[in-house]
């Protein structure tokens, strides 16, 4: 159930050990940062404030991009006229609503899998926890 | 100076209909430009302008309504944005980001279409020819096609 924004500023107040003593689910998060287009709907899905949308980009991230994923191209292109490896983080403006970094603190995760079912690249998986037979 | 090629994204509503103004005044644009029709600047995406870089062009253009005056109401706000983000992914690997600029003017100003164009010729034809280090060896240039 996504949170209102008060009870995600009211979660975010909660120190992150606590957080995920008492209420962690326990799948293992993955994030494939090449396949990630930077949309933010992890961010959004997030119930704990473990994944935030960042105001930069990672320029390698979009070099990674695997051909057949949905920034190859655009990594492509960029490669082929790179005259040196990337700089580092750029600024990306406001209007520009992908291609953000997204910040994961696994320290807050509570392993719910909410930003692996919100990705549309398929860049989060989550690993759901090893059940004991 | 002329071997050099620049493509131009041009908005419908304005700058290709300042473009189209220009023509009929019979005014010379630099032989360099090659104008692309857009719907909108806003349809623009750092696709259009990066793949227009690596399949041959030296500088790409983008020309949008004055801000404020978009006929999709904000288009030429996001064009702007992504302009400004291509201009930083450029720099960030080494590419001057002068090869990649946005001009904005309305479809009754045609001298003032010319003259971005004109300024593009000049400031690109100052540049040396775009180096494309990362290519295969004497690619065919290929349309700029597909979405980001």
């Amino acid at each position: 159930m996504p949170l209102t924004s008060r009870g995600r500023e009211l979660l975010l107040r909660v120190p992150a050990e606590r957080l995920r003593s008492t209420v962690g689910v326990g799948c293992e998060i993955v994030r494939h940062d090449e396949l990630c287009v930077g949309c933010g709907k992890c961010a959004a899905a997030c119930p704990s404030g473990a994944s935030r949308r960042g105001e930069t980009f990672d320029v390698r991230q979009l070099l990674d991009a695997p051909a057949d994923s949905r920034r190859g191209a655009l990594g492509a292109a960029l490669r082929r006229l790179a005259l040196h490896e990337p700089d580092g983080l750029i600024e990306v403006p406001a209007r520009v609503t992908v291609f953000r970094t997204i910040d994961f603190d696994a320290e807050r995760c509570l392993g719910c899998g909410a930003c692996a079912r919100g990705c549309p690249a398929d860049a989060i998986e989550a690993r759901p926890p090893e059940v004991p037979s | 100076m002329s071997e050099r090629s620049i493509v131009a994204f041009c908005c419908r509503e304005c700058a290709y209909a300042a473009a189209d103004a220009a023509a009929n005044a019979r005014t010379a644009l630099p032989p360099t430009v090659r104008l692309v029709l857009m719907p909108c600047t806003g349809r623009v995406s750092p696709l259009h302008l990066l793949t227009a870089l690596a399949d041959g062009a030296d500088g790409v253009m983008v020309a949008g309504c004055l801000e404020g005056q978009c006929h999709y109401r904000e288009g030429n706000f996001n064009a702007i944005d992504r302009v400004a983000f291509v201009q930083r992914l450029l720099e960030s690997v080494g590419v001057e980001p002068e090869r990649c600029r946005m001009f904005t003017m309305s479809a009754g100003e045609p001298p003032k279409f010319v003259a971005a164009v004109k300024e593009m010729d000049r400031v690109v034809g100052a540049l040396p020819r775009l180096e494309r280090p990362g290519a295969p060896a004497a690619a065919a240039p290929a349309g700029a096609r597909g979405a980001a």
